[in-house]
């Protein structure tokens, strides 16, 4: 508590001290080609990926570092640019990227090493999301989210409900049915019926539609985007139904109880069952996966890129390649369950015939690309994470009670307003 | 004694001029030069550093992107911004919340421990500094788990007697309550030890003096150790708002996951946690040095006022 009064001052400075003007360093790559190193994030097991590489290219060293969660990671870029010491390789997450999309000079143009060709092999909104104003292509998508939602069968048991994957999703056709539901198990358990709606309700259906933050010229909409007022109201009446465990996605709380069957729903886009497994092992064929509410939607998914001081981008797009051709995403998807961006292998048996046997055998590949073929792409802008964030604060602080549900949407366009200066 | 020195003085012979000239000058630099590698350390990483923030907080500035020069406008936005006076209250609040308690236990605690009669003395006076050499991220995720909503020992205990459990991360005075606990717990061993050492310079005989002439226990405490301690004193309420002020981990860890806003309305965001909410989440390095510079000034003000405060009282008194 002593002596530490310019520390946080010193931290600005000697970061800021650092950076002359990002990504400078755009001269001949000096490293040997034959090792490089790589940024990911935690929980998205790249690991397995890196390892299958390596063992298919002998002689090549892949230095792997899972820097932390997908925003820290982000962060933690995003100083190395600015310092000028950068991974070779580096896993950006959905929400994070439109930052580095804005300042592409911090990045190789991929099209140098030939992603115009292969670019039509991945989503081509997926691509969209990771291609400059200019054209530049800075990153390749590993995996998206798709939606669906995870429910214990046990659970749904005692309440009387179906537990058949097929009767849960009649259950609920719209997220109104989806809080009837909810009601009913809690009035036949007295137990809580989904985690949180901030997370489980709203960031669900915010992402079901076609204008989100911004309209599709990039101009921010957030407070007239009709999908954004309804997924909020949506969720405010999810909280206000006395149907939600209030347990914040990812907290301690939260992975507590969904071993403890705390609650009985989950919203769980395909990159998050294996949070659900790891957290909650001993739950394992008690979970089963249901069509999501609303029908098509994504939430997240990963892009690569190779930022311009990188020593070994050539080997980097050598690891892109391989690990992200069609064959290969689905090879990971078999793995750890990333669903693939490749269209081309959504109906390959391998994908539509994976059943996951800690989901009760659920098909995850069938339920998961089912939920992205009617999707309407939106655009994601700089602020789109600031925003997001901002509303699911207003929605968790009337869900904890604190906060008053008639002004909650005032509060958070006021907040935004702060926050993004717009 | 007067001979004594005076003898001294006659017996060394006057040093010629040249020597005493080159002698004096090298008299005159060698405590300079002794002391300068403090100084020189802290131009290079607080100085500059702090100058340096300054500048930065002039511009609008985009760690990989551009930097524009703005002027005052960081500072005339950080005024207007609500969150940052939501931060200034919270870092306030729990400051007070930490700090007067602190400080008041660790005089209570240093009285029994200089007791002359104190049995195990050492034993206690070490164990005191065990919070202290812990580490901070340690402590924040014992605290956090303790006063858990739904898995934590308090509530579990509360639950015995019938109490419904609290949220204590949810709410303003909840989470202020337990950060303040976290950072009393860290500190009152050091602050104790540090009164022990002020009280053990106090003469025994003067309490044996004040005993003879009927003076209790309490009455030698405030009238002996109260006023040798105050120096003491006015010391650690200087450091302690400096620290206080600058609380950062504590909030950073008891809700890892929105870690940098410490809940969803920032009920537990401090000055610090802000800037780096701004500075390293958003990556606005201007607005950032803006609050750090906030902050810097804020610091002096809330020492200046103590200072005086404190040093006033005892004019008064004596």
């Amino acid at each position: 508590m002593k002596l530490r009064i310019a520390a946080p001052l010193v931290a600005i400075a000697l970061t800021t001290a650092a950076c002359g003007g990002g990504g400078g360093t755009s001269a001949q790559p000096s490293g040997d080609g034959k090792s490089f190193e790589f940024w990911s994030f935690t929980g998205i097991d790249q690991k397995k990926s890196v390892d299958r590489y390596q063992k298919e290219n002998p002689g090549v060293q892949v230095k792997l570092t899972e820097v932390g969660g997908s925003t820290e990671t982000a962060q933690a870029l995003t100083t190395a640019l600015a310092g000028g010491k950068v991974p070779d390789l580096v896993l950006i997450q959905g929400d994070d990227l439109p930052k580095f999309v804005q300042q592409p000079q911090n990045f190789h143009d991929l099209r140098q090493f030939g992603a115009d060709k292969i670019k039509g092999d991945y989503l081509d909104w997926v691509i969209s999301q990771s291609t400059a104003k200019g054209g530049e292509i800075i990153g390749i998508p590993t995996d998206v989210g798709g939606m669906a939602v995870a429910y214990r069968t046990d659970l749904f048991k005692e309440a009387g409900l179906p537990t058949d994957r097929e009767e849960v999703g009649k259950l609920w056709p719209t997220w109104d049915a989806f809080i009837e539901t909810g009601r009913k198990y809690t009035a036949a358990t007295g137990k809580a019926f989904v985690d949180n709606a901030a997370t489980s309700v709203f960031y669900q259906a915010v992402n079901q539609g076609p204008m989100k933050y911004y309209d599709p010229s990039g101009n921010v909409v957030y407070s007239t985007s009709p999908q954004v007022k309804t997924a909020f109201d949506l969720a405010i009446k999810a909280a206000q139904a006395g149907i939600t465990a209030k347990q914040s996605s990812f907290s301690d709380g939260w992975s507590a109880g969904l071993g403890k069957g705390q609650f009985a729903v989950v919203s769980a886009p395909a990159w998050l069952l294996g949070q659900i497994e790891r957290n909650a092992p001993d739950t394992k064929g008690k979970w089963d996966i249901a069509a999501i509410p609303g029908g098509a939607g994504n939430w997240g998914g990963s892009y690569l890129a190779i930022p311009k001081g990188a020593k070994n981008p050539k080997a980097a797009w050598d690891y892109i390649t391989k690990t992200q051709s069609p064959q290969s995403q689905l090879e990971h998807f078999v793995d750890s369950g990333s669903l693939p961006t490749t269209p081309s292998v959504y109906k390959d048996p391998k994908l539509t015939g994976h059943k996951d046997s800690f989901f009760s055998d659920a098909p995850t590949g069938t339920i998961y690309t089912n939920s992205l073929l009617g999707l309407k792409p939106f655009h994601v802008g700089t602020d789109s994470a600031a925003i997001g964030q901002e509303f699911l604060n207003a929605l968790e602080n009337v869900e904890q009670g604190k906060g008053d549900a008639a002004k909650a949407w005032d509060a958070a366009l006021a907040n935004i307003k702060t926050a993004i200066g717009k | 004694m007067t001979t004594t020195l005076s003898t001294s003085r006659a017996a060394s012979t006057p040093p010629a001029v040249p020597t005493r000239v080159r002698q004096s000058i090298r008299e005159r630099v060698a405590p300079y030069a002794y002391v300068a590698p403090f100084f020189l350390i802290f131009a290079v990483f607080g100085l500059v550093p702090l100058l340096f923030t300054f500048y930065v907080a002039l511009f609008d500035w985009n760690p990989i992107g551009e930097r524009v020069f703005i002027g005052l406008d960081n500072f005339t936005r950080l005024l207007d911004d609500a969150r940052f006076w939501n931060a200034a209250w919270n870092t306030i609040s729990i400051w007070l919340l930490s700090t007067v308690p602190q400080l008041l236990l660790a005089l209570g605690l240093a009285h029994l421990l200089n007791q002359a009669r104190l049995r195990l003395a050492v034993f206690f006076r070490m164990s005191m500094l065990v919070p202290y050499i812990t580490s901070v991220a340690a402590t924040a995720i014992v605290f956090a788990q303790m006063f858990d909503r739904d898995y934590g020992l308090l509530n579990w205990m509360l639950g015995l007697v019938g109490v419904e459990p609290i949220d204590f991360k949810q709410s303003v005075w909840g989470s202020h309550l337990l950060i303040a606990a976290m950072v009393t717990w860290r500190w009152f061993g050091y602050t104790t030890l540090l009164y022990l050492a002020s009280l053990q310079a106090i003469p025994r005989s003067l309490y044996e003096a004040a005993a003879v002439d009927g003076a209790g226990g309490w009455k030698q405490f405030r009238h002996i150790s109260i006023p040798s301690l105050r120096p003491v004193i006015v010391f650690t309420i200087v450091t302690s708002t400096i620290g206080g002020l600058q609380i950062f981990t504590e909030p950073l860890l008891i809700s890892r996951v929105s870690a940098v806003t410490c809940g969803p309305v920032r009920q537990c965001q401090t000055l610090t946690l802000f800037l780096y909410e701004q500075g390293f989440g958003q990556f606005q390095f201007g607005y950032g040095a803006a609050i750090g510079v906030a902050l810097f000034l804020l610091i002096i003000v809330m020492a200046t006022i103590n200072y005086v405060l404190s040093t006033r009282t005892r004019s008064e008194r004596s």
